[in-house]
């Protein structure tokens, strides 16, 4: 479970508050659906419960964000992957652009991890199931389309089986039908017993996957 | 020593069918050359002559050729997984690839930029003063875009594990026949012997 805490968060260098005191649950399964104008810190909010802020970009949080009951601030990058995958809005700076084949690209996350050959195969496999794109897995990563890309970017996430994930605008770049294909991946991860937050400006996809719905 | 460098890498790119590569690759040396033969023959100031500027060129085909056949006969992933399977640090590795990487990437971006502002007005094409005009609001978009896709990389790295501790594990490794080992071999000895020579001539010995 991820949980914050009356969680505020400024970047380095900033003295405003991008993120103003907000408290928020994501239980395991549950899609927790996050709106609001631009400026309101969704981006923020996603960074924060993830950890990524400030343990990664620094910045000053006030309050308290666990992550299976341990604080963000406790952990090690590598760690807060294990437990919670983030999607940004371009999914194309998400992919390394090293790998000769999606396959190859979904199984970077677990060789990181340095797994067994069998585990990583087996971890790789199942996140391209589980999203259904198992026949890109010979395709070159830099020829997929906006919404391939996406859930190929999801797939390297699943493929350290986190517990949690934080979608930041996953459908900005993607057109009507594209969106519709990550909405139902996202009903499919939460269906697994993954917990996920998803920030987003098309509140009727909001609507569609979320169990609940918050307001920035 | 030059000139078997230049030979050996000759030699593997036919065998290698990459030989048009290599050419143009010999091809696109023609301006340095010129200006070798220039600068050494024809001006008093240069003066080391003819010898000097062949050599200086054939210095310049050794660097060169092995490179660009490096390059035109291996893939990137496949140099990167070498490396990492001999033991070269993730980290090493991934910014020798992002340094491979980083050309197509800029000329993407740069081909993105131009279209947008395109989209915008401007005038890219014309007479000299049109484009030179033009290259401000290129290039300032350009070089910031690249720099906050580096810090985009860099998290989006991190959602990987990519600071995990311990080695990588490594899905296949390029195959390395006994053939190729004595080749490399052989051509470590070459260079030793070509350096000692060389050393040996310099010293007088």
């Amino acid at each position: 479970m991820i949980v914050l805490d009356q969680a505020s968060y400024r970047y380095r260098g900033t003295s405003t508050w991008a993120l103003p005191p907000t408290s928020l649950e994501l239980r395991p399964g549950e899609v927790v659906g996050v709106v609001g104008a631009n400026e309101r810190g969704k981006t923020t909010l996603c960074m924060v419960a993830a950890g990524l802020a400030p343990v990664t970009i620094g910045g000053e949080l006030r309050g308290r964000v666990l992550i299976d009951g341990r604080p963000t601030v406790e952990l090690a990058g590598y760690e807060l992957a294990q437990r919670c995958g983030v999607l940004f809005d371009n999914p194309t700076v998400q992919l390394t652009g090293l790998h000769r084949t999606v396959y190859e690209e979904v199984a970077f996350g677990p060789c990181n991890l340095g797994l067994p050959v069998a585990e990583v195969h087996e971890r790789t496999r199942a996140a391209l199931r589980m999203l259904a794109v198992e026949h890109l897995a010979e395709r070159n990563p830099g020829h997929l389309s906006g919404g391939e890309t996406q859930l190929v970017a999801l797939a390297g996430l699943l493929a350290l089986r986190p517990g949690h994930l934080v979608l930041d605008e996953p459908t900005s770049r993607l057109d009507p039908d594209r969106s519709l294909q990550v909405a139902d991946a996202i009903a499919r991860v939460a269906e697994a017993g993954v917990g996920v937050l998803l920030t987003e400006h098309d509140e009727q996809l909001v609507a569609l996957v979320s169990g609940r719905v918050v307001e920035l | 020593m030059a000139v078997g460098v230049a030979l050996l890498t000759t030699l593997a790119a036919m065998r290698a069918g990459r030989i048009r590569r290599l050419a143009l690759a010999a091809l696109a040396l023609t301006p340095v050359a010129a200006s070798s033969l220039l600068i050494n023959v024809l001006l008093p100031a240069g003066g080391g002559g003819l010898a000097t500027a062949v050599a200086a060129l054939l210095r310049l085909l050794g660097t060169t050729l092995p490179l660009t056949l490096l390059f035109a006969t291996t893939d990137a992933p496949d140099l990167l997984n070498d490396l990492e399977a001999r033991g070269i640090g993730r980290r090493a590795v991934f910014v020798l690839g992002a340094a491979l990487a980083a050309v197509p990437r800029a000329q993407a971006r740069a081909v993105d930029v131009i279209e947008a502002q395109r989209a915008r007005g401007l005038d890219t094409e014309g007479s000299w003063r049109r484009r030179l005009r033009g290259v401000v609001p290129l290039v300032t978009p350009l070089i910031i875009g690249s720099l906050a896709e580096v810090e985009d990389r860099t998290l989006a790295l991190e959602v990987r594990a990519f600071g995990a501790p311990g080695r990588r594990t490594l899905l296949h490794r390029p195959p390395d026949s006994g053939w190729q080992r004595a080749a490399r071999w052989a051509m470590a000895g070459l260079a030793a012997l070509g350096l000692a020579t060389r050393a040996a001539a310099v010293t007088g010995h």
